[in-house]
């Protein structure tokens, strides 16, 4: 079957702000992979003798507590940030969105319980959930994650159950059924790839989310066993320092929001640039305008009369 | 400029309320030109029509002349309503003349109407806005309008939303909407289309009534020959941007000039259940922004020669408030085509067992 | 193959649909909507039926119904004998994938899925039937195409990307690939102009002459079918108030609203002048403040409210009857006064009063 040939309607990357915050994330993405590899100084190295060293030429950040470089620790740190936020976003996601899809399809009963589960599972606070596994699991970020990306699977079953909804309906769809189609064609011929912008400004949004989550557990000491660098904990063991160093928390704290916003501009720039009529949105109407066209071949070929 | 007829002797001229002269449209920023050479009248208590397949330039004469072109869009030429040229009028002066002077209807009155407001209370703003009247008298002059258009029940009427009305029904209240500040021209486009037939009936005496009653000019668009052949005094054919035929309507009905009104007709004249046989327009026609010399008609015509495609063909004027676009329009051919369009015939032939029956009742 | 196909008058072939007594109804209890009540309609081999009425009227839930898309709370539906209206499930897949009836949807903006190309679309019945071949579908996808007069070359487009009169088109052709012994089609030329309304109509009746295929075809606009139903059933607020062979509902007929639709329709011809043997106008089918009250207690006739002829027998719903016609054809109305009320109408002004 042939795929349409856009998920979305017209570039994302005719945003600017989409362009922007591609690059920042490219440039995290890049950071992750090779990060450690590339960090000026190990990030474990204590220099006793320079500490609270403002930006220089050895230390572009400066120095920390403990002497240790801030740049590198940062380029390090990436990884696990990243990584875990991703793991999150990606338990949320695959948990969440074909169950959004599926509870469409399978019935009254079956929608019902999913989204009271759903129901119950929003209410639950993710950041105690994440200290309570790393309680129980013990002490790991990857551990600490899980429960955040549980917690975030129904914001991607609800997103995903609307939109579904919305093309379930949709007389295409019944079309297809009066030909006999099982719920399986439907589901995959014409609304899988429907859902998928929805799916991917909920994803932008998650791992913003999901960074977030990461920073404050990791701020809080949750799931890191020292001297592991993450972005949160050079925050946090920054701010301990503020007297000392003010200039050392804005840094971790500047490069969290910004991937952060990078996540969320890139979230409206999908949003934005979905084709119309896919993001689902109550009430919404593909048209309907009955306006008397004449018969002609798009190619401006006469047709046959 | 199509002729207006020579004034009765001893009476009024009737007073010219819409007048267009060479209307040229662009469209893509003048990229291509969509209406070319265009000019027609429309005098108070005469109906006139626009007909024309979709694309024709109906439509965007239609929004020159209520100074509404979508962005990109520009006209020349010159438009004149109730003597004042109006061509480059600014958005505050069309909004002096919206509603107060020219009403508009449009094809989905659903999609012009906030589901959320009742209809009384959306004709009452109008009066408020464009009348100044205090609340009670709007609410009174709404209800009367409601009625004027035929709405039973007027006063319960009011109090509804659009979506407990049905499309005819809408469509009168727009219909109420677009009359209520007395306004001298009234432009329909597509304003039946997309109603049931029993209603478009309606409303087509509708507009015929206030016509009559009110001296309201109107100039009325519409795909369908037929409702324009019910409704209209004059009729505009439009082909690719250009008129092709213009004239009163009975004149151009039963005797056309122009092989594409005659086609007009060969399609219009379905619903014989003894004929059996519907008729098409071949091909399409041409694209905007196409430019072929000679008639823009050619390659679908059925009576194309040589000269057609040798040059722009002008306006050949045939009588006093008749004139069209073709080449051959004095070819005694064209005329003999004319007549074979079975339109003129009365539809009761001879012979026929059903005729008989009819004769019989 | 060319089936030889006759008018199907004669009572002696067998219906291929039958819809016996259908009740539909929306919403529940005290508040439920009755689109539907108590509609027999049949259709026979080989003839294009016009199923008229207005808004509202029910047309397009009886099409619904019949395939299964809105479930009749009393009565049956059968095809060539079996009943299908009871279907669930597995069962009505099945029925479904047969692809016996087929229904080809009002709008194609609405109907065709934007994001697949017309040849998807057009081969999709077959690809979910399974078991054929891929160059398989693609030659019956091109016949279906060829068949509605669209070039193969269009399968690679969207819907997007062609016009209005194609897309409609690319409907119908979506029906055909399915090879269906009988076709639905709601209102598929209310949207087009004149010319590509006749178009699609011809293609229609050709689809008739060459496959003896019967198609239903729903409408607004009796008129418009005149030139190639053979028969009409016309439909008011959910039920059926005249049914009969086109030549004769349209010379004379048994309804008053049947009257009113052609009264209405717009014509370029000029009408048969007044006088004896005129044609009925509007104006002497519709009420008027004058006309006397009619009876419109629950179980009264359904048009009596709108009609000028309602009389006292009206008080009670007409039931569908045969009315007298030539012999051998199946023609009936549901009017008590089928018989008087053109006379009446006659003498009645054939224009407002200014």
């Amino acid at each position: 079957m042939r795929r349409a040939s856009r998920v979305h309607g017209g570039s994302v990357l005719s945003l600017p702000s989409a362009r922007i915050a591609i690059v920042i994330l490219a440039a995290v993405v890049f950071l992750m992979i090779f990060g450690s590899a590339l960090a000026p100084q190990n990030p474990l190295t204590i220099n006793a003798n320079a500490l609270f060293q403002g930006p220089s030429r050895a230390h572009l950040l400066g120095t920390d507590y403990l002497g240790r470089d801030v740049l590198s620790r940062l380029m390090a740190g990436t990884r696990l940030s990243v990584l875990t936020a991703a793991e999150a976003v990606g338990i949320a996601l695959v948990l969440g969105a074909p169950l959004g899809v599926a509870t469409v399809f399978l019935g009254r009963a079956f929608d019902f319980a999913a989204n009271r589960v759903a129901d119950a599972l929003m209410t639950l606070p993710s950041i105690f959930f994440a200290v309570a596994v790393t309680a129980a699991l013990g002490n790991g970020l990857v551990q600490a994650m899980f429960p955040v990306g549980i917690l975030m699977a129904p914001l991607f079953f609800r997103v995903t159950r609307a939109a579904a909804l919305e093309f379930a309906r949709a007389q295409y769809v019944e079309a297809a059924e009066l030909l006999g189609a099982s719920k399986l064609h439907v589901i995959r011929v014409h609304v899988a790839r429907k859902v998928l912008p929805t799916i991917a400004v909920t994803t932008a949004q998650g791992a913003a989310g999901a960074l977030l989550a990461v920073s404050f557990l990791t701020f809080l000491g949750i799931g890191v066993t020292p001297p592991t660098p993450t972005w949160g904990g050079v925050l946090s063991s920054d701010l301990d320092y503020l007297s000392n160093a003010p200039w050392a928390p804005l840094i971790p704290g500047a490069l969290i929001a910004i991937t952060v916003g990078a996540l969320n501009a890139l979230a409206d720039a999908f949003r934005d640039r979905a084709p119309r009529g896919r993001l689902a949105e109550p009430g919404q109407n593909v048209t309907t305008q009955l306006t008397p066209q004449p018969l002609e071949a798009a190619d401006g070929r006469p047709t046959a009369a | 400029m199509a002729g207006q007829p020579p004034p009765e002797t001893g009476a009024v001229r009737p007073e010219t309320v819409l007048a267009i002269e060479d209307l040229r449209v662009t469209v893509h920023d003048g990229g291509a030109t969509a209406v070319r050479d265009v000019s027609l009248t429309v005098r108070s208590g005469e109906i006139v029509g626009l007909v024309g397949e979709s694309g024709s330039g109906k439509t965007l004469t239609c929004r020159a002349a209520l100074g509404v072109l979508p962005r990109g869009v520009a006209a020349q030429g010159k438009i004149t309503f109730a003597g004042e040229d109006v061509t480059s009028l600014s958005a505050r002066g069309w909004e002096r003349l919206h509603g107060s002077h020219i009403g508009a209807v449009f094809q989905d009155p659903a999609s012009y109407l906030n589901p959320n407001l009742t209809v009384g209370g959306q004709v009452a703003e109008v009066l408020r806005v464009k009348r100044g009247l205090s609340r009670a008298r709007a609410h009174e002059k709404a209800v009367e309008l409601l009625t004027t258009v035929g709405l039973r029940q007027a006063g319960r009427v009011f109090h509804q939303i659009p979506a407990e009305l049905s499309g005819g029904m809408l469509q009168r209240v727009m219909i109420a909407i677009a009359i209520s500040c007395d306004p001298e021209l009234l432009i329909a486009d597509e304003a039946t289309t997309a109603l049931d037939v029993t209603i478009q009936a309606e409303i087509i005496e509708l507009v015929k009534d206030l016509c009559d009653q009110r001296g309201l000019a109107v100039l009325f668009v519409s795909h369908d020959l037929a409702v324009i052949r019910e409704l209209c005094d004059r009729v505009v054919v439009f082909y690719a941007g250009q008129v092709v035929e213009a004239g009163p309507a009975a004149e151009i009905i039963e005797r056309p000039r122009h092989p594409y009104t005659q086609a007009l007709l060969r399609v219009a004249s379905v619903g014989d259940f003894r004929r059996r046989e519907l008729e098409v327009i071949p091909g399409q026609p041409p694209h905007v922004g196409d430019r072929t010399t000679g008639c823009r008609f050619a390659a679908r015509c059925p009576s194309v020669i040589e000269a057609c495609r040798a040059g722009d063909i002008g306006l050949t004027r045939l009588g006093p408030a008749h004139e069209a676009r073709c080449a051959r329009v004095d070819d005694p051919a064209i005329a003999e085509a004319s007549a074979a369009v079975a339109a003129v015939a009365p539809v009761a032939a001879n012979g026929t067992r059903a005729d008989q029956e009819l004769a019989n009742r | 193959m060319t089936a030889e196909v006759t008018a199907a008058t004669t009572v002696s072939a067998a219906p291929l649909l039958e819809v016996a007594d259908i009740d539909v109804v929306l919403g529940h209890g005290w508040r439920g909507n009755h689109v539907l009540s108590g509609v027999n309609m049949k259709v026979w081999p080989g003839e294009i039926v016009g199923l008229v009425g207005e808004t509202g009227s029910g047309k397009t839930t009886l099409a619904r119904a019949v395939v299964g898309l809105a479930r009749p709370r009393g009565g049956r539906v059968l095809f060539d004998g079996t009943e299908i209206s009871r279907l669930r499930g597995a069962a009505r897949r099945r029925e479904r994938r047969s692809g016996h009836i087929q229904l080809v949807f009002q709008d194609p903006l609405r109907s065709l899925d934007p994001d697949l190309t017309v040849g998807d679309i057009v081969g999709e019945g077959l690809k979910i039937r399974g078991g054929l071949p891929a160059a398989e579908i693609r030659a019956r996808v091109d016949d279906a195409l060829a068949k509605v007069g669209l070039s193969g070359t269009l399968s690679h487009r969207q819907p997007g990307q062609i016009s209005g009169g194609q897309r409609q088109r690319v409907s119908i052709a979506r029906a055909l690939a399915a090879d269906p012994k009988l076709l639905l089609c709601d209102e598929p030329v209310s949207a087009l102009d004149a010319s590509n309304r006749n178009y699609i109509l011809r293609l229609l009746a050709g689809l008739r002459d060459s496959l003896g295929l019967p198609i239903v075809i729903i409408s607004h606009d009796l008129s418009s079918l005149a030139g190639i139903a053979d028969r009409v059933v016309v439909l008011y607020r959910g039920r059926i108030v005249e049914d009969g062979p086109v030549a004769q509902v349209f010379t004379r007929p048994r309804h008053p609203y049947t009257a009113l639709l052609m009264a209405s329709a717009p014509r370029v011809e000029r009408r048969i002048g007044t006088g004896e043997g005129a044609a009925l106008s509007v104006h002497q089918l519709r009420r008027t403040t004058a006309d006397p009250e009619s009876p419109s207690a629950a179980g009264a006739c359904v048009f009596a409210a709108r009609c000028p002829f309602a009389a006292d027998a009206c008080a009670v719903q007409p039931a569908l009857e045969p009315v007298a016609g030539q012999a051998g054809e199946r023609w009936s109305a549901a009017c008590h006064r089928h018989q008087e009320w053109p006379d009446l109408a006659s003498a009645r002004p054939a224009a407002a009063p200014r």
